[in-house]
């Protein structure tokens, strides 16, 4: 992994249309901004950890499962 | 070809249905090849089936069922990542998650199955839009949409109602009696 010290104000550049810079630096907290184009995805990395969760969880269903939801829902 | 799956056993699927996620799902990146099983119950849930690996299924739903105003906006990037060239060639699912309290169950709004019917390519695509969950609720939607599908039918069955009370959208008998018999099966 390629590691940058950067400055507040400080940015960096990522291929020619991609620039991140530092925005606000408070404590243990960093704020970024970042410039790209449209058509490039940003997430918080968090977001494809819960992404893999709710996948990991989703596969543990079974017919059993379906099958009490049809009941369920054949009430009235 | 023959594919052996843990929940539904041994079960026979066309080469043309076989669906290719290149980059497989959040998660389970190994794995590449699916198909959909239909169970054809009333819960109008289906399952994404791994080939590769048996004991793996996903359960999936069309969000527009439970969410009539969901839209699965697509960057052009998104769209030729699954070599779509019309929107409406495209096929989108959630995957669903049900706990053993049914009531909480959930589907991810936010990184929806997106599939090219024509090609058979599939992506589990990361919507942008911030406001949709990962883990939306919808126990209720659903169960609600369920009850009136189906006492729709049992309308026209028992009440026999005459041409001009049709409130549906359908407007063919026939159309009416291939939904009735779809219930009976259930």
């Amino acid at each position: 992994m390629l590691v940058l010290t950067r400055k507040l104000g400080e940015s960096i550049a990522i291929d020619d249309h991609i620039k991140i810079v530092v925005v606000q630096i408070k404590g243990k907290q960093v704020r970024l901004g970042i410039k790209a184009p449209k058509e490039t995805k940003i997430h918080r990395e968090e977001v494809y950890q819960a992404i893999q969760d709710q996948n990991t969880a989703a596969s543990q269903s079974t017919p059993a499962d379906l099958a009490r939801l049809n009941e369920d829902f054949g009430k009235k | 070809m023959k594919v052996n799956t843990t929940r539904f056993g041994e079960l026979q699927v066309n080469k043309e249905d076989i669906i290719n996620f290149s980059e497989g799902l959040l998660g389970f990146e190994k794995l590449n090849q699916f198909f959909i099983v239909d169970p054809g119950d009333a819960t109008l849930i289906l399952w994404l089936q791994s080939i590769e690996s048996p004991e793996t299924a996903f359960p999936i739903i069309e969000p527009k069922i439970f969410k009539p105003d969901y839209v699965a906006k697509l960057l052009p990037a998104d769209m030729n990542s699954v070599k779509l060239e019309n929107i409406s060639d495209a096929k989108i699912y959630s995957i669903l998650t049900i706990p053993s309290e049914i009531t909480s169950m959930s589907a991810n709004l936010k990184a929806p199955i997106v599939i090219n019917n024509n090609k058979k390519i599939a992506k589990q695509i990361v919507l942008q839009d911030n406001k949709l969950s990962v883990k939306y609720e919808m126990y209720k939607e659903l169960k609600s949409y369920i009850v009136s599908y189906a006492s729709d039918d049992r309308n026209r069955t028992t009440v026999s109602a005459p041409e001009s009370k049709t409130t549906s959208n359908e407007t063919s008998t026939e159309a009416n009696i291939r939904r009735n018999e779809s219930i009976n099966e259930a």
